[in-house]
């Protein structure tokens, strides 16, 4: 039986789910944690690509250059908690909303004043060439994104589900005040969500350089994915989000190819609308 | 402020920016006043939903983006633009309508995250669809100067145009606050269940004030278009102009009648310094701005520019009550 370019389809979009995964991950961890949805959450992964970008200029590879990313941004994370999302928790839920959306033109004003609006590409990219399996082939720079992100993504979830930290996040996001009288510390416990969130962004922005250049908008694309991942996944629910990013990957590539590269995106944003409506808790999620 | 005082003031703003749009020919003031005005304008629609219906929107872009396309198919095909003003603005209505009825139900970031779905839909639709001019958009064709064309060749008489539409959404506003639909807003913003249990229809409410903050700034981007004779989907319908006319409100203040004319003002003012008016990519210095101001309006005054400039009117007027005569 012939399937046509299908088989290239499906693995180029489970392959681009990946990295939708590791985004959306940290966008939900957030959200669990503290029912803050982060709107800022596309700009601290347009400044992980940056962050990377000016790593390779000075000879560093992007997979070498994760883990630094990856803490700068966790870093970076916990000082906005601090400085920023703590004193919005205590005003009413649309206060949220506005300060991480104020956070947003923020940081997209300062990357375009500092960096300005010219597409920024690693130089001399590293892994260039094709794999082919059967009639399958692969850029070498796609897979390594794609397989750094399923990576990353078990670390995440590993990091939640078995040890110590991690149960208290749960905790956390199953009864705020239950765990609140167990001992946990609040304030601590969301700064480590919300560093943990965006250092899920700082590590698929150092994967996503590899094939992808950095702009001042970036973010805003890709948050938008995020939050639809998230929507379809159920809002706080990790394995809910590595399902919804696979699915969402799959629609895009497909919808790409069959419908129109120019309106892929279209399926992608009527899911998240088709999610919301008719069942809001997603397809993972509790409500 | 009590409405006559509202009204004292909105007079007071309506004649100075007469005056000034009769008096004073000055091309470039005259572009920012009328930008401002209309950015004013759509900063108001978005606060009838977002500030008193207290229903977050990032995709008001929508709305001004049918009132400017409404102008410019009207144009090209050479029919009056008096008909493009009731067309787009009930075209937006119609849509407010209908994103409402099934979204009003959702959870706060839910609803927000809808708007912006629905409204990047709207984009790559028009960006693909033959009819609506693609990514080229519109050039509309110059016609001579009337007020039946709606075009003019004094920046003044645009203004002009652009203060009446202020005027009814200022009008709008005080009314709204003194309405009973305002003070069943008021009441779902408080507490929902609440209101619904005194026999508040929250729904309704809602799409009432969201359908008609849509053929405001329907009508705002028609005047738009009227304007600049030019409509594409980067400056109507992209996501950062639906991002302004939010940071527009948020930055003057929430469901307050002056809040989104501050915002708009302080607005124009940055943006005359970014280079970036209406959906053109500045240099970036402006959004830093702009996002420093609203990260300290929401960290400190929720209430916004409006907010502040009440709280030092009180101090003032105690200052001078504690005065002896």
């Amino acid at each position: 039986m012939d399937l046509g370019p299908l088989p290239q389809l499906v693995v180029s979009g489970i392959l681009t789910g990946l990295l939708f995964a590791l985004i959306s991950v940290g966008l939900t961890l957030i959200f669990g944690v503290m029912d803050v949805v982060n709107f800022a959450h596309g700009e601290f992964l347009m400044l992980a690509m940056y962050l990377t970008f000016g790593l390779a200029l000075v000879g560093l590879n992007p997979i070498f250059a994760l883990p630094f990313v990856a803490l700068a941004a966790f870093v970076l994370g916990a000082i906005v908690y601090r400085l920023l999302i703590r004193r919005l928790l205590d005003g009413p839920p649309s206060t949220v909303v506005f300060g991480t959306f104020g956070l947003l033109v923020f940081l997209q004003g300062a990357a375009q004043y500092f960096f300005t609006s010219d597409y920024r590409s690693v130089p001399n990219p590293p892994f260039q060439g094709t794999l082919h399996l059967g009639n399958v082939a692969l850029g070498e720079a796609q897979l390594i994104a794609g397989l750094g992100a399923l990576v990353m993504t078990a670390l995440v979830f590993a990091f939640v589900e078995f040890t110590e930290p991690g149960r208290a996040l749960r905790a956390l996001s199953e009864d705020r005040v239950a765990a609140q009288l167990m001992g946990i510390d609040v304030q601590r416990m969301n700064a480590l969500a919300f560093g943990l969130g965006t250092a899920c962004v700082g590590a698929a922005g150092a994967l996503l350089m590899l094939t992808y250049p950095a702009f001042p908008r970036v973010g805003t694309e890709f948050a938008l994915t995020a939050f639809v991942v998230v929507a379809l996944g159920g809002f706080g629910s990790v394995q809910g989000a590595l399902l919804g990013a696979i699915l969402v990957g799959l629609v895009e590539v497909l919808g790409g190819f069959y419908i129109s590269p120019a309106l892929k995106l279209i399926p992608v944003y009527a899911l998240y609308l088709v999610v919301v409506l008719l069942r809001p808790q997603g397809l993972l999620g509790r409500r | 402020m009590t409405p006559r005082s509202h009204g004292l003031a909105l007079g007071i703003v309506v004649v100075a920016l007469a005056a000034l749009a009769l008096g004073y020919h000055n091309a470039f003031v005259l572009n920012l006043v009328f930008v401002g005005l209309i950015y004013a304008v759509l900063g108001q629609s978005w606060n009838w939903i977002s500030g008193y219906a207290g229903q977050i929107s990032f995709g008001h872009a929508l709305f001004f983006g049918c009132g400017a396309y409404a102008s410019a198919l009207f144009g090209v095909h050479h029919g009056s633009p008096w008909l493009a003003l009731p067309a787009g603005a009930l075209v937006a209505a119609a849509l407010a309508l209908a994103v409402g009825f099934p979204c009003f139900g959702l959870r706060g970031h839910y609803f927000s995250i809808a708007t912006i779905a629905v409204a990047a839909i709207a984009e790559i639709a028009v960006n693909n669809i033959g009819a609506l001019g693609k990514a080229n958009g519109f050039e509309m064709p110059i016609l001579a100067p009337s007020l039946a064309s709606l075009q003019f060749d004094d920046k003044g008489q645009y203004v002009l145009m652009a203060l009446v539409l202020f005027a009814i959404a200022q009008i709008g506003t005080i009314t709204l606050e003194r309405s009973r639909l305002g003070y069943y807003l008021r009441a779902i913003r408080a507490n929902q269940e609440a209101a619904a249990s005194v026999g508040v229809d929250a729904r309704a409410a809602k799409l009432a004030t969201f359908a008609a903050g849509a053929a405001l700034a329907a009508l705002a981007g028609s005047l738009y278009a009227q304007q600049t004779l030019y409509v594409g989907p980067e400056d109507t319908l992209a996501l950062p102009i639906s991002i302004a006319i939010a940071l527009v409100g948020v930055v003057g203040g929430l469901s307050t009648v002056w809040g989104p004319a501050l915002g708009a003002l302080v607005y124009v003012a940055l943006a005359r310094y970014g280079g970036a008016v209406l959906g053109g990519q500045g240099h970036g210095l402006d959004l830093l701005l702009y996002g420093g101001l609203i990260l300290v309006i929401v960290s400190w005054r929720p209430d916004g520019l409006a907010g502040i400039g009440g709280s030092i009117r009180r101090f003032v007027r105690r200052r001078s009550a504690e005065t002896p005569a």
